[in-house]
């Protein structure tokens, strides 16, 4: 009850919400591709290329926390752990996948 | 126990050129295909005529009545509760108040929901005719040899699928043939599109499912009694619990300002 009040006094703008998550995908998806061409391009293969994604992932996670959301994921994101760090590691794997294996096909084999 | 050997095939190079750039190709083009034709077949909304377009208005009235009544202060939201509720049990807002308490007509007859079936139909058509007809042309055109060499390694379930057509057995099953880039560029496209065609574009599986649970049509479909609707819409505005947004404004604001 206390957080229904909570919610009603302060709203939470589904608007907003969708741009925010529109933003953060956009970002993930077009660093994903480019992980893929780089780690197609270092020639990786089997688990140091998924490792790298999930690194690049990391990292691009922080870029997220200090350069779009400015240190203070709690004003952006409902939850800032799913939102920003757990939540899209996974959505853009298929495109990493893609233009890995486009690169790795061009580049060694 | 010694190191397996690596097997490698020395490919031609043109095998890019003339393979994987076509088939990526062919595969955005579809998708972009898929989206103009989906706004083409979308049939425009019948026009309705005034007696049931304010029936289907005031049932969202009472919804939104109901779901923004916080923000009304209790005299104001007392009044509006009262009328609505009355109105909704006189059936002042019916389309046709004769037809109160019959039974509705069979909705297999009724035309609109034969129509609203023909749109998820084409929809999934939209989605199924190309798909097809880009796997057999790719069988037909690109069957029976390795194009390209898969960056992780997969298990050997996967070789009747991704080799098909190959018929060497000990074959690695990183190396795959045409069929499996077109499996790859079905996945991995979908930010492509989403760059092309904007957010809300219908290339996409995801996105087209999501479109299909139209909200608006669920609210008031042809095979629902208006009147059932109504006399609900009213209990449930009796029942609703009103808990004004300004009660304790006062203590909340001072709170903040000394805190």
């Amino acid at each position: 009850m206390n957080e229904e009040r909570e919610l009603a006094i302060n709203p939470i703008v589904q608007t907003s919400v969708q741009h925010n998550t529109q933003v953060v995908s956009n970002i993930r998806n077009l660093t994903a591709s480019l992980f893929g061409v780089a780690a197609g391009t270092l020639g990786l293969e089997s688990y140091p290329g998924f490792i790298f994604y999930l690194i690049g992932t990391f990292i691009v996670s922080g870029l997220v926390f200090v350069f779009r959301a400015e240190g203070k994921p709690s004003e952006y994101f409902h939850r800032p752990l799913g939102d920003l760090w757990g939540g899209d590691v996974f959505s853009g794997l298929s495109s990493f996948v893609l233009t890995w294996t486009l690169f790795y096909g061009l580049v060694r084999a | 126990m010694a190191q397996p050997v690596v097997q490698t095939i020395h490919r031609d190079p043109a095998l890019f050129w003339w393979i994987l750039l076509p088939i990526t190709v062919v595969m955005i083009l579809t998708g972009i295909l898929r989206h103009y034709a989906m706004i083409l077949l979308q049939t425009a909304p019948k026009k309705q005529m005034l007696p049931q377009i304010r029936q289907q208005r005031s049932l969202v009235r009472g919804i939104n009545l109901r779901t923004n009544a916080n923000i009304l202060s209790p005299s104001s939201f007392q009044a509006r509760k009262v009328f609505m509720v009355s109105a909704y049990q006189d059936g002042k807002f019916l389309a046709d108040p004769e037809a109160r308490g019959k039974p509705r007509p069979n909705p297999m007859s009724d035309p609109a929901a034969m129509e609203g079936m023909m749109g998820m139909m084409k929809g999934n058509m939209a989605m199924m005719i190309p798909q097809t007809l880009i796997m057999g042309w790719i069988n037909a055109f690109f069957s029976g040899f390795v194009i390209m060499k898969l960056p992780f390694p997969l298990t050997p379930q996967f070789k009747s699928m991704l080799q098909s057509g190959v018929g060497t057995r000990d074959l690695d099953v990183r190396w795959v043939s045409s069929l499996s880039w077109y499996f790859l560029t079905l996945f991995g496209l979908q930010p492509v599109y989403t760059f092309i065609l904007g957010s809300n574009n219908s290339a996409s599986q995801v996105t087209q499912q999501m479109s299909q649970m139209n909200p608006g049509a669920g609210l008031m479909g042809p095979e629902q009694d208006p009147d059932k609707l109504f006399l609900n819409e009213a209990e449930n505005l009796e029942v609703l619990e009103h808990r004004w947004i300004l009660d304790g404004v006062e203590d909340r604001l001072l709170a903040r300002l000394s805190a």
